[in-house]
């Protein structure tokens, strides 16, 4: 094979590619923001013992691990609107499923670093007279979230990959931008390879950074 | 005498387990109980039982004249925020100290009264100062529980109840996970609240130390209270077997002898 590589139909496209980065991007941060945060939520009602919170919490969090992405926003986007009354577009379709499927894995990452915490931390705030909340705010998730943290940054890596699902539904995130310009240019070998280092360049620096701060916790001890 | 807490025939059962078979035992503002048990006869039980970490099966608590749970149809109802007040008022130090690891010492003295008792910034402040001095750790303010040695980490769990200004205080074996050289200055710190009128109940093995510090001694047995009376009555000169064989297995204590007038 002597392919002649030619990336200047790459940067002839610059502008449409950065638009798509920049999609990316926002997608990724509302779908973590908003799934670290209503996965607390859910995560708390995970450790719950009232099987109000119990339940309805645990069926939510095995339905989104349970199925592929994938179908989680095609099934938004194509099936929701025809059985509810709201118009969706793409990006409320792959936010949503890229949201539910990250308030359920990190509901799971919280309710294990709470489980990990001992008892006796529970009892001493009781006994200073600190009500649950009290308790969950002030002594238990403090300690937690330390634990949690290279288990959240793993999830951002994956959600980061998962954000190029949503070209499927013609979202216009990196991943169907380079689609669209490689169908114009044919271009398929530059056109990808870029996107592949791009996503490179964007995670591997979050990868180090996990290890490092894993290496560090074990040297703690 | 004021009568500080009143536990009215406590009982407590697990399951099918009956771990405390009705306890009534009456605390006289600041006397020193202490009370001694094998292994499971239920005395962590009856302690978690007076703050409620443990709720009773049936009996009353009542601490400072008021009643806790209201009585409705023969079953007493609890609400939480009685029981968290109830708290604020009852000091407990732990065999494990469980002193919050993500603060330093001063903020685990704060925290109760900060977070719990919403006193201003200058309340919390003057007892966390207060407290530390008094079990003799104002210079380790700064330093975090990980840094402390265990004799050193429970005075903190100490001053961190006593920070609360309770009525009174409960420890469950405050010494038991010490390495031995460390016990020393935790039950001198105990013994000068004693000395200072502090009210308490106090779990321990330490039968030396029971015997200097208590005003009454309670044995329990098999959930309920076998023998008490003072030091010298229990521990010298012990009317039930229970008892007697009790002190046996614990050899190396060696009791002023009985006297033979
Ligand atoms: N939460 C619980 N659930 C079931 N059983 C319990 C519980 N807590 C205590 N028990 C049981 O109750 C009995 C009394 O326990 P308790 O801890 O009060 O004994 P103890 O006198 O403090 O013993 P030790 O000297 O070993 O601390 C034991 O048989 C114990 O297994
Ligand atoms: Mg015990």
């Amino acid at each position: 094979m002597d392919y002649l590589w030619d990336f200047q139909s790459i940067l002839n496209n610059k502008q449409l590619l950065l638009i798509g980065l920049q999609n990316t991007l926002i997608l990724a941060v509302v779908c973590l923001v908003l799934g670290l945060a209503f996965g607390a939520i859910v995560g708390i009602a995970r450790y719950s013992r009232n099987p109000i919170l119990y339940w309805p919490s645990t069926a939510f969090v095995e339905v989104f691990r349970n199925t592929p992405v994938l179908v989680q926003i095609m099934w938004f986007f194509f099936a929701f609107p025809i059985i509810s009354p709201f118009e969706i577009n793409a990006f409320t379709a792959a936010a949503l499923g890229l949201t539910l499927n990250t308030i359920a894995f990190s509901a799971e990452i919280y309710r294990a670093g709470i489980q990990s915490i001992h008892k006796g931390q529970w009892e001493a705030g009781k006994a200073l007279g600190m009500s649950y909340t009290q308790q969950m705010s002030r002594v238990i998730l403090p300690q937690s979230i330390r634990r949690m943290i290279p288990a959240f940054m793993n999830r951002a890596i994956e959600l980061m990959k998962m954000t190029s699902l949503a070209s499927v539904i013609a979202y216009g995130e990196l991943m169907y931008q380079a689609k669209v310009v490689s169908t114009i240019e044919f271009n398929p070998i530059e056109m990808y390879t870029t996107v592949a280092l791009i996503f490179f360049a964007i995670i591997f620096p979050f990868t180090l950074l996990v290890q490092r701060y894993e290496d560090k916790q074990r040297e703690k001890g | 005498m004021t009568t500080v807490l009143s536990i009215q025939n406590i009982h407590k059962i697990f399951g099918d387990l009956e771990v405390l078979k009705g306890i009534d035992v009456n605390v006289e503002k600041s006397e020193t109980i202490v009370i001694l048990g094998a292994s499971g006869s239920g005395k962590s039980t009856l302690l978690r039982c007076i703050n409620f970490m443990e709720v009773p099966t049936s009996g009353r608590i009542v601490l400072s004249g008021k009643t806790i749970g209201k009585e409705t149809a023969g079953k007493v109802i609890y609400n939480e925020a009685e029981l968290n007040a109830l708290r604020t008022r009852v000091g407990m130090v732990f065999q494990h100290f469980n002193l919050f690891p993500h603060m330093t010492v001063r903020e685990n003295v704060m925290e109760g009264p900060r977070t719990v008792l919403k006193c201003d910034k200058d309340e919390c402040g003057r007892r966390a100062s207060k407290y530390l001095d008094k079990v003799g750790l104002g210079w380790k303010s700064e330093a975090y529980p990980s840094q402390l040695s265990g004799g050193q980490q429970q005075r903190v769990a100490i001053a961190r109840a006593l920070a609360m200004e309770p009525d009174i205080m409960l420890f469950d074996e405050a010494t038991s996970a010490l390495d031995p050289e460390l016990v020393g200055e935790v039950l001198e710190t105990i013994k000068e609240l004693a000395d200072e009128g502090m009210t308490m109940l106090i779990v321990t093995h330490e039968l030396g130390f029971a015997y200097t510090v208590a005003d009454r001694v309670l044995f329990l047995s098999e959930g309920r209270i076998l023998e008490q009376g003072t030091p010298a009555e229990v521990l010298v000169y012990p009317k039930q077997d229970g008892t007697k064989n009790f002190l046996k297995g614990h050899g190396s204590f060696r009791l002023p002898e009985p006297k033979l007038d």
